[in-house]
């Protein structure tokens, strides 16, 4: 193909909202939703009759797209996305919003993501829905279920693999709580040093409490329209520069023998061609970290280190703010909160608008923000975002 | 053994004749009668060649641990900590990796990568009229028997 992706620099973030973040929001997915939402129109100047486009994922754990339409008036839909799936789906809503807005199918596209992932539907948790998998049957009755279960399982394979261990995981986890004690939002903000980490019960060896995320109750949503219309409105558009999806593959996958390395590491090079940019030219990146391991193996898998040098490349503080490549500069799913990857699009597009405060990376003007690697789900996608300057 | 509350598998119509082998203490695979790849779980197309056409073949029961996890938190009433899932790469074809409880040690102290281990079987009771089922239990392979050799 000659000449940009056609998808380059099209569409923009106009407008992002949170709600609080919390373990008992006392609401419902809904109004979740429709509090983040409003939040966003009011950061982007827009109101509710601007949305003709509604996308989100959901894994039957939050309100259906089209009661969310209904529920801002929206009587001529143009574009809907109601994706099943996990973290690995979130940067493919912004992406498949970002096409609608180039294809000229919609014109203002809402994102979100609304769970109350603390106190109803907990991932890890028991009384937990069977999964529309038909995998499930060959785990579910050896006690093989949960997130955590199924992410440990590849973690020993990279842990066994690159020889990394438990202090290379930690400090993952401590570098992003530095980085939440600086983000107001945060649900958790104390220090936390090795020997915290090192006395934190297991969960499922080989993680343990502080290798997994927080399951929070919050929404998150983020307002795509075109480029050309986010520079006539309230806030400094952040240009969706390129999007990927990518084929995740699980321990039923024949054929992909190798469970030491993510989907991102074939998806990686497709994503950055789509934006005309390498990882050098990455100021910030959000990775998608429901456990620890994903950061060092998306670290690896999408270029910023060779192939088990990611543990070295963190404990060096390249990932810290201030370092060569800041990560999870809000704190991640591991402190920040869990928003299944839809607040590392928010906290990339604040970077980019140089909003983040005292998390700022400086001069920050592109991001990557990635989903879920790939495991499990069968899927994987990622955006690169940049600063319209 | 008994269930005792723990999830049953979702028999579906592809893998009923797998279960129904289990449940005869027989593990079984498909294999693509085009290009001779073997493929777990079932599925009707060869994701390798594309052919339609297969069999169930009998496979080995060898096999070697390619990972596994021991579980400390409490997920389910159902299942007491700690106890051992493991991730198997079939003999026949190492990227086919199958699950399993352990017949080892709770906090899975005998385990390592490419230990050499054979399938067996648990019988769970289940309720008169229903179909009979077992689930695959993994243990360390005799030290002199030899794994099957082969293709």
């Amino acid at each position: 193909m000659s000449g940009a992706h056609p998808l380059r620099d099209r569409a923009a973030v106009a407008g992002v909202g949170w709600t609080e973040y919390s373990k008992w929001s006392g609401v419902s997915t809904l109004t979740l939703a429709l509090r983040a939402i409003a939040a966003a129109l009011e950061d982007a100047g827009l109101t509710h009759a601007d949305i003709d486009g509604v996308a989100c994922h959901r894994v039957a754990d939050s309100v259906q797209a089209v009661v969310v339409a209904q529920s801002l008036g929206i009587t001529d839909l143009r574009y809907h996305l109601d994706l099943f799936g996990g973290g690995s789906c979130s940067a493919s809503v912004v992406g498949s919003a970002a096409m609608a807005v180039a294809t000229g199918m919609a014109e203002c596209v809402v994102c979100w993501r609304a769970v109350n992932a603390r106190s109803e539907f907990r991932m890890g948790g028991t009384g937990r829905p069977a999964p529309d998998t038909v995998e499930f049957q060959y785990q579910a009755p050896y006690g093989y279920a949960t997130p955590p279960q199924q992410f440990a399982m590849y973690t020993r394979s990279f842990l066994d693999t690159y020889r990394v261990g438990a202090e290379d995981l930690g400090r993952v986890a401590i570098t992003q709580r530095r980085h939440a004690m600086d983000n107001p939002r945060a649900l958790m903000r104390a220090p936390l040093a090795m020997e915290d980490y090192l006395a934190s019960r297991w969960i499922v060896e080989p993680l343990r409490l502080f290798d997994c995320c927080l399951e929070t109750d919050a929404a998150v949503a983020i307002i795509v329209t075109s480029a050309e219309r986010a520079r006539d409105l309230r806030r400094p558009p952040v240009l969706v520069s390129g999007a990927a999806f990518g084929s995740g593959h699980n321990l039923f996958s024949n054929h992909r023998g190798d469970l030491a390395t993510t989907a991102a590491a074939a998806m990686a090079p497709r994503l950055f061609a789509s934006a005309g940019v390498g990882p050098a030219d990455i100021d910030v990146a959000e990775l998608y970290d429901a456990f620890t391991p994903l950061v060092l193996q998306q670290l690896e898998d999408y270029g910023f280190c060779g192939r088990g040098e990611s543990a070295a490349f963190v404990a060096d503080g390249a990932t810290a703010l201030g370092g060569a490549l800041p990560v999870n500069t809000h704190g991640g799913h591991l402190s920040e909160g869990y928003v299944h990857g839809l607040n590392h699009l928010a906290e990339a597009v604040s970077q980019l608008r140089g909003d983040a405060g005292v998390r700022q990376v400086a001069g920050a003007e592109v991001a990557l923000s990635t989903g879920q690697p790939g495991y499990v789900a069968g899927s994987t996608s990622a955006v690169v975002l940049r600063s319209d300057r | 053994m008994s269930l005792d509350g723990r999830p049953r598998p979702a028999v579906e119509r592809d893998s009923a004749p797998w279960w129904a082998a289990l449940a005869r203490h027989e593990l079984v695979l498909q294999r693509c009668a085009a290009c001779a790849t073997w493929r777990w779980p079932p599925r009707e197309m060869c994701n390798r060649c594309g052919a339609l056409s297969w069999a169930w073949e009998p496979a080995s029961g060898w096999g070697t641990i390619a990972s596994w996890i021991v579980n400390r938190h409490s997920f389910s009433d159902a299942f007491a900590s700690p106890y051992v899932v493991v991730a198997v790469r079939v003999a026949e074809q190492d990227d086919i990796v199958m699950f399993g409880s352990w017949a080892g040690a709770a906090d899975g102290s005998d385990l390592h990568a490419g230990l050499a281990v054979v399938a067996g079987f648990d019988d769970v009771s289940v309720a008169e009229g229903d179909d009979p089922l077992a689930l695959l239990r993994w243990a360390p392979a005799p030290g002199d028997a030899a794994p099957p050799g082969g293709s």
